[in-house]
């Protein structure tokens, strides 16, 4: 519906949109029995369509711009008369007859510009509604002699609608759910990074919830740091993994062991009272586990290991401030 | 022999630089075993840097080789393992326990550490 496009949006890709293949196509319009009865029909009604184009889509802008929600989309008139000229362009489609790749191709775009816009379902649900109302209103006027046929076509153009309809939401779905893989991505990222602390030392604080894929994501990100910083010791600090089952310590102990193998140790801290019970209940053998009660003590055991002294200056063979 | 076994001081250094059959790592096995004792070797160097793969076999024989060599007196230092290398055989379960493990050559060198007082040196 409302093709509410922002100026110099026009060639905009949507990259993200769907696609809708010939075959799925067929099965929707067959489980929504439309038929070619039901495109004849609709063709039959272009003139109809024609004739009242302009007043069903002069009363619905008309209840666009009487909420200050869905107004807010129309502030700038050239969108307004734009936005317009598409809607008649789209009204006078609907009951072209041709109902192929390219018609489902453009219903697929709206939803997504829809989207982009931020115009909410539920506005783009109410104006349908209004608009069909209004359709109906005025089929039954035109054929007022014939209300069989006024019914018919609106019971096709209803099929049409509802295709239209469930195009148009999967595209909003689809689109939330790109944004939301997207910004899984990014917490995935950010949520395993590998830092050096010092050299030959490198600090993988762990926070959040680990699944799989993730403890996959923290064991390669890990393996491939051992390697480029050549690091010996590695302190892993679960402070930030609230709770632990039998699957997420195996996955720790498979990153443990994977450094192992590339000549790293590991040292685990950080493991809360809850965590180091539950491990307990649950049995997992963590004696070859090199664990430390806090990340402050993970640290001071890497440096140990690696023969390292921290002295506070001033202190008796420390070098002095000057 | 498929593998080359270098003597470096005191220590043998034996380079895998292709994928190598069963009967090749049996081989290596033997070789190793015998000259650990027959140059009175402190310890066994295994790089395996260039291997994209290590098998169960692999991973087996590998771990016979450091504990025949612990039984006559070297200790056995396994390099170069990559990181996809190490991911897949956690995933497989090989873990290659109770085997020492280093970065590189020179890690692994250096694990072993300098020949002891009397032993051969290097230079002037």
């Amino acid at each position: 519906m409302a093709q509410a496009r922002r100026p110099g949006m026009e060639e905009a890709p949507l990259g993200e949109g769907i696609e809708i293949s010939e075959q799925e196509a067929n099965a929707r319009k067959q489980f929504l029995e439309f038929r070619q009865e039901d495109a004849d029909t609709l063709r039959s009604l272009n003139d109809v369509a024609r004739r009242y184009a302009d007043p069903v889509i002069e009363d619905l802008y008309r209840h666009f711009l009487s909420f200050a929600e869905t107004k807010a989309f129309f502030v700038d008139p050239r969108v307004l008369d734009r936005v317009k000229q598409l809607q008649k362009e789209y009204f006078l489609r609907l009951t072209e007859g041709e109902y192929g790749a390219d018609y489902l191709a453009n219903r697929l775009r709206i939803g997504t510009v829809h989207e982009h816009i931020n115009l909410a379902p539920k506005w783009y649900l109410g104006a349908y509604n209004f608009y069909l109302r209004g359709v109906a209103t005025r089929l039954f006027e035109a054929f007022a002699k014939d209300p069989q046929k006024a019914l018919s076509g609106f019971l096709s153009l209803m099929k049409l609608v509802f295709m239209d309809i469930g195009l148009a939401v999967d595209t909003y779905i689809h689109a939330r759910e790109s944004t939301m893989r997207k910004q899984q991505e990014a917490i995935r990222e950010l949520s395993t990074p590998v830092l050096q602390i010092r050299d030959r030392l490198l600090l993988l604080p762990i926070i959040g919830v680990i699944d799989s894929q993730r403890a996959r994501l923290i064991t390669e990100g890990l393996l491939r740091a051992i390697r480029a910083n050549r690091a010996k010791i590695v302190v892993m600090d679960i402070t930030g993994v609230l709770t632990i089952d039998s699957q997420v310590a195996n996955h720790l102990l498979q990153t443990v062991t994977a450094a192992r193998l590339m000549g790293a140790t590991v040292i685990v801290s950080g493991l809360s009272s809850e965590v180091a019970q539950s491990l307990v209940a649950l049995g997992i053998d963590l004696g070859r586990l090199n664990t430390v009660g806090d990340l402050q003590g993970g640290i001071e055991e890497g440096e140990r290991l690696l023969g390292y002294r921290v002295v506070a200056l001033g202190e008796a063979g420390g070098p002095r401030p000057a | 022999m498929a593998v080359p076994i270098l003597k470096q001081g005191d220590v043998l250094i034996a380079s895998i630089q292709a994928a190598l059959s069963d009967r090749d790592l049996t081989e290596l096995r033997d070789e190793l075993a015998d000259r650990v004792g027959r140059f009175r070797a402190r310890g066994v160097v295994i790089d395996v840097t260039a291997l994209d793969v290590l098998d169960s076999f692999a991973a087996r024989t590998i771990r016979a080789i450091a504990y025949t060599a612990k039984l006559r007196g070297a200790m056995t230092v396994v390099v170069g393992i990559q990181p996809e290398v190490a991911f897949s055989m956690v995933q497989l379960g090989l873990t290659l326990e109770g085997v020492t493990t280093a970065l590189d050559l020179e890690e692994g060198l250096a694990l072993l550490g300098p020949a002891p007082q009397g032993g051969p040196r290097r230079g002037g």
